[in-house]
């Protein structure tokens, strides 16, 4: 009986353990496959990469608190940042990864998001976010670039 | 005297086995499938508790000078892991399991430590897969052997409470609030 506890609780503690254990983790295909670019330059000359595979490094500065379906990383330019957008359950980022260190890639694409559709999509980041939606700031329709990403590192 | 193996006693004997094998962890895909179904008005793993905390403005000068009079002004534990600035007065802070989000000329600051939710945290990632990998194989073998319980269990019992008495009903009542709400949404 006592060893049969033991097990128990040594399988309980290694399952406890287990999404946090790694120091870093892969997600997804990880990475390594795609051309390696920073993220000023993807953001200064977008029409260069849209729809090619690119890998990117950054600060993970926020991650979405509802199903970690995207984190965001920070430019190696001041006030930047780009979103890796991944698909639901497919890729989910752990809301911990915020202030580590991240390698993503993807392809990166160009939304273009019509005025009647960006009022919804802010009202989405700032119900992510836990933010009153501020209706002032939907001022015309909208460029979104990000990268749909297929694999990730974070350390 | 031994009893001859018949196709329901092998039945019993899978559906019992089967059953044991499945339990434990039947029973964390129910907590979890709970917890993850109301996830629009929660967060079934993490627990936020954002705070908020007000202090004197500060002049906005460059990132590192920012962080550091940040930190003497909320007297927080030392200089932070990283930090990063989304805009010239907004700075980010980030600690090992915690972040700071202040604005510097308004003075408030918010301080967030999401924690993981003690069991759900554990239970969602298996069965939301987020491991993948062997898991998806582990998980590809409960799902067989749960499908395995219910077709062995429609055969466990014979006569009035077996599916051929009121058994059929009852597997008919189960299945009812899928087909009728399927008709009625699609």
């Amino acid at each position: 009986m006592r060893r049969a506890t033991a097990t128990l609780l040594t399988l309980a503690a290694i399952a406890t353990a287990a999404p946090t254990l790694a120091a870093e983790t892969a997600y997804g295909s990880g990475v390594g496959k795609a051309q390696a670019v920073k993220v000023s330059e993807l953001m200064g000359n977008p029409d260069r990469y849209v729809g090619k595979a690119v890998r990117v490094e950054g600060l993970v500065t926020d991650v979405c608190a509802r199903r970690g379906c995207w984190m965001e990383l920070a430019s190696d330019k001041e006030f930047q940042t780009i979103k890796i957008k991944v698909d639901d359950g497919v890729i989910v980022f752990p809301l911990d990864a915020k202030g580590k260190v991240a390698t993503a890639e993807g392809v990166f694409t160009r939304i273009d998001v019509p005025v009647e559709r960006v009022a919804e999509m802010k009202r989405h980041e700032a119900e992510e976010k836990g933010v009153p939606f501020d209706p002032g700031s939907v001022k015309g329709p909208e460029v979104v670039y990000r990268i749909q990403g297929t694999g990730a590192v974070i350390r | 005297m031994k009893h001859p193996w018949t196709w329901r006693r092998v039945n019993r004997a899978v559906h019992r086995d089967a059953g044991y094998l499945v339990a434990g962890l039947t029973l964390l895909y129910a907590i979890s499938g709970v917890a993850v179904n109301h996830r629009a008005d929660w967060n079934p793993s993490w627990s936020i508790a954002p705070e908020t905390r007000r202090f004197d403005p500060l002049p906005v000068t460059d990132r590192d000078t920012m962080a550091a009079s940040l930190v003497t002004a909320l007297s927080l534990p030392g200089p932070p892991r990283a930090s990063f600035r989304r805009s010239p007065e907004r700075i980010e802070l980030y600690y090992e399991g915690w972040t700071v989000d202040a604005d510097v000329t308004a003075g408030v600051a918010t301080l967030t430590r999401p924690r993981e939710r003690p069991v759900l945290r554990e239970a969602n990632y298996l069965h939301l897969n987020e491991p993948k990998g062997v898991w998806t194989w582990f998980a590809d073998v409960y799902g067989v052997l749960l499908g395995t319980l219910a077709i062995t269990g429609l055969f466990v019992l014979r006569g009035r409470t077996g599916l051929a008495g009121r058994g059929k009903w009852l597997v008919l009542a189960g299945l009812l609030p899928a087909i009728a709400f399927l008709l009625l949404r699609r």
